[in-house]
């Protein structure tokens, strides 16, 4: 017989018994959807991991930290080792900029800021860079934005949910309690940035003694809370999104590092920048000292051997790729279990598909008699039988993926695309291979349940067959 | 003339609890090209069994048939298979058409297990139900029709391959007697049309008047032969 032959017969059966056809099908499509959309889950959260590595320069950034210095969002075990710290200055900069197959390096310095503007204030965090470490973030920037150049003003980059962190003086309700924004628009209005929080706190707090406390800390010398100095700033561009939505730059905010640096040294001038390394005896360094520093390697196959060359140098070094291969087999595991789950459905659908044909040979005795006697060859009843389970299993996959593409919608609507489970992106990710590979396992599952039924029915005597009456 | 069926020597025994029962007893006959034959004999009497054997869906217990030169009773499964495929058309007692299939596809059905394209398969259906006089029901559906239409798409099933021998298993047994002169009827016109040789099994005397050769069994034995070829020239003869 012909496939084409085979295809009708097998389409003709199963066509015969819509309502038992379906049944089965519908097994094989909760089996389905139930392994997709546990995978997709999965996958979401993978995806959005490399997006994220993606937006904090790729495969082929390292990220370089010594003794902490500036406030780093990381907590780091700063081990207060004075005379070998190994802190980040530009000599460090350049000496890595000298290694072999490194592309670039630049300097990174993180700290908190209050901004200011009418009744509100905010808590942000800043991250300075060069203009070229700007660059390489690859922050996404609404129309009309464009990086800080170096300048003698500072100008900023406000990530999208920046705003959501302004609240009104003396402890209004926050965004995220009320829902309202406040009434700032980022993109056009000039803020007062505060560099010296501290400065700031004693000036709220008046007379508290806590003040006088930090000041002397500050600089040793008790002077009376002054005015601290508020620097007016415009945006030069925002991060692209709607608050709500999350990115790897949507709570930062981003200057230029060689803009923000002389405006530090004068504004803090004999005293220490805070979150600058201080002496034994509380005094300031000389040099000013970053947070950390991205370097850039020209092949991501040489990522590893720059990274062991700066770790003998004595600094600590994270890259994407030893995050990201942590992180892929925690991955991989995760999608295996939820798979596993999903699996079971699927297995419950091959005894289901398994059963279907059992009854349905006992029902066509006669009929493979007959068709025995008339000279159809074995391999050609069982090849029908085959068929018409793998057509089970195929159109059970074919339904369950179009509905898997279904559940994942609405999981993502439900989800707002992640942002509730504070994801980049959606949290349920069907890639095409998903979609075949599920479909290729639907069908062989179908198979594989009517692989023993085939050969029962191959095996009926003809004689026996005919003799039914 | 050309022998299509030998058998020689053929046994086949059954074990029923303690006992053996011999359904055959050792059988000895020839059929030739073109002849048709029928094997009458009471219920028990080991005729089925026999045309089992000969379409080989038995095996014997003991003994040669050889078929168009062929010794069926050392194929396999598989090759007994291909053997009917290519040489055998079967009519059935209670027709057994697929009921999903109209009458032409039924017809047709044999076709494709020869892997005969479809187009060129439908026209010869189509010619075969021309034949038996179904022109007017090529698209009815079996459940649409009557029993001696049923079985004379039955016998179009049987042709349209071309076989060399065609095995009849009580052919009007569900038919009404008026009905099943008519089949007969057709069956051996077409068969001498068509130059077929025709092995049909039945407990009906009358009917077996039909055809050219009559085996009697009883008990597994042959116990003669009638000649109505012979008796029908004599007849002639007498007549003129």
């Amino acid at each position: 017989m012909s496939w084409m032959d085979l295809l009708r017969m097998s389409g003709s059966n199963l066509k015969r018994r819509k309502l038992r056809t379906f049944l089965t099908v519908l097994g094989v499509v909760i089996g389905t959807t139930s392994i997709v959309v546990m995978i997709s889950l999965g996958l979401g959260m993978q995806q959005s991991l490399y997006r994220e590595v993606e937006q904090s320069g790729g495969l082929t950034s390292i990220r370089v930290t010594g003794e902490s210095a500036g406030d780093s969002m990381y907590s780091e075990s700063g081990s207060e080792s004075e005379d070998t710290a190994k802190y980040i200055d530009d000599e460090l900069i350049k000496t890595l900029g000298t290694l072999e197959h490194v592309e670039a390096s630049y300097p990174v310095y993180e700290m908190s800021v209050i901004l200011l503007k009418g009744g509100y204030e905010g808590y942000g965090f800043l991250k300075a860079m060069p203009y070229e470490g700007l660059m390489e973030e690859k922050i996404p920037l609404a129309e009309g934005g464009k990086l800080p150049a170096e300048s003698s003003s500072l100008e900023l980059v406000y990530g999208n949910a920046v705003i959501t962190d302004f609240q009104e003086k003396g402890g209004g309700e926050s965004y995220w309690e009320t829902g309202v924004l406040p009434n700032i628009d980022l993109a056009k209005d000039s803020l007062f940035l505060i560099l010296d929080q501290d400065g700031y706190y004693n000036s709220q707090s008046g007379d508290m003694d806590m003040g006088s406390d930090y000041s002397a800390e500050n600089d040793g010398e008790s002077q009376p809370v002054k005015q601290v100095k508020k620097h007016v700033v415009k945006a030069s561009g925002i991060v692209e999104g709607a608050p709500d939505d999350y990115n790897a730059h949507s709570s930062y905010i981003y200057c230029n590092l060689d803009t923000l640096v002389p405006i530090l040294k004068k504004e803090f001038s004999g005293r220490v920048i805070p979150g600058q390394p201080t002496t034994s005896s509380g005094k300031a360094y000389k040099d000013f000292y970053y947070s950390s520093a991205q370097v850039k390697v020209d092949d991501i196959d040489q990522v590893n051997e720059v990274a062991d060359s700066i770790r003998q140098m004595g600094y600590s070094v994270e890259t994407n790729a030893e995050y990201l291969q942590s992180m892929q087999k925690e991955f991989a595991m995760i999608e295996a279990v939820l798979g596993g789950i999903g699996a079971v459905s699927l297995f419950v659908a091959a005894i289901g598909i398994a059963n279907t044909m059992m009854m349905s040979i006992y029902e066509r005795t006669k009929e493979i008699g007959v068709i025995k006697v008339l000279g159809c060859s074995l391999k050609n009843i069982k090849q029908m039988f085959l068929m018409e389970a793998a057509f089970i299993g195929l159109i059970g996959g074919v339904i369950g993926n179009i509905f898997s593409f279904f559940v994942s919608a609405v999981i993502n609507a439900i989800t707002g695309h992640g942002a509730a489970m504070g994801f980049d992106g959606d949290i349920s990710y069907i890639p095409i291979w998903l979609v075949l590979v599920s479909l290729g396992i639907a069908m062989l599952v179908g198979i594989m349940a009517g692989y023993f039924p085939a050969k029962r029915a191959m095996q009926l005597s003809p004689l026996a067959a005919i003799r039914t009456e | 003339m050309e022998k299509v069926i030998q058998v020689r020597n053929l046994y086949k025994l059954y074990r029923v609890g303690e006992e053996i029962v011999r359904a055959l007893d050792g059988v000895d006959f020839d059929i030739f090209r073109g002849e048709f034959c029928a094997i009458v004999g009471t219920s028990g009497s080991g005729k089925s069994t026999l045309l089992n054997m000969l379409a080989g869906l038995e095996k014997p217990t003991k003994g040669n048939v050889v078929i168009a030169g062929e010794h069926i009773e050392k194929m396999n499964e598989e090759q007994l298979v291909k053997f009917r495929r290519e040489n055998v058309g079967f009519i059935f007692q209670s027709f057994h058409l697929l009921g999903t299939m109209n009458a032409v596809e039924n017809v047709a059905l044999p076709l494709s297990f020869r892997k005969v394209p479809r187009n060129v398969r439908i026209r010869k259906a189509e010619r075969m139900l021309d034949l038996v006089n179904l022109r007017k029901h090529k698209k009815h559906f079996p459940n649409q029709m009557s029993g001696g239409q049923q079985q004379r798409v039955g016998v179009a099933r049987a042709l349209v391959v071309n076989p060399k021998i065609i095995f009849a298993d009580e052919p009007t047994g569900n038919l009404d007697s008026h009905t099943s002169e008519e089949v007969m009827q057709l069956m051996k016109r077409v068969v001498k049309e068509q130059n077929k040789t025709l092995v049909m099994v039945t407990h009906d005397a009358h009917l077996a008047t039909y055809a050219d050769r009559v085996f009697h069994i009883s008990d597994g034995k042959i116990l003669k032969i009638e000649n109505n070829q012979k008796e029908r020239t004599r007849q002639n003869e007498e007549q003129e």
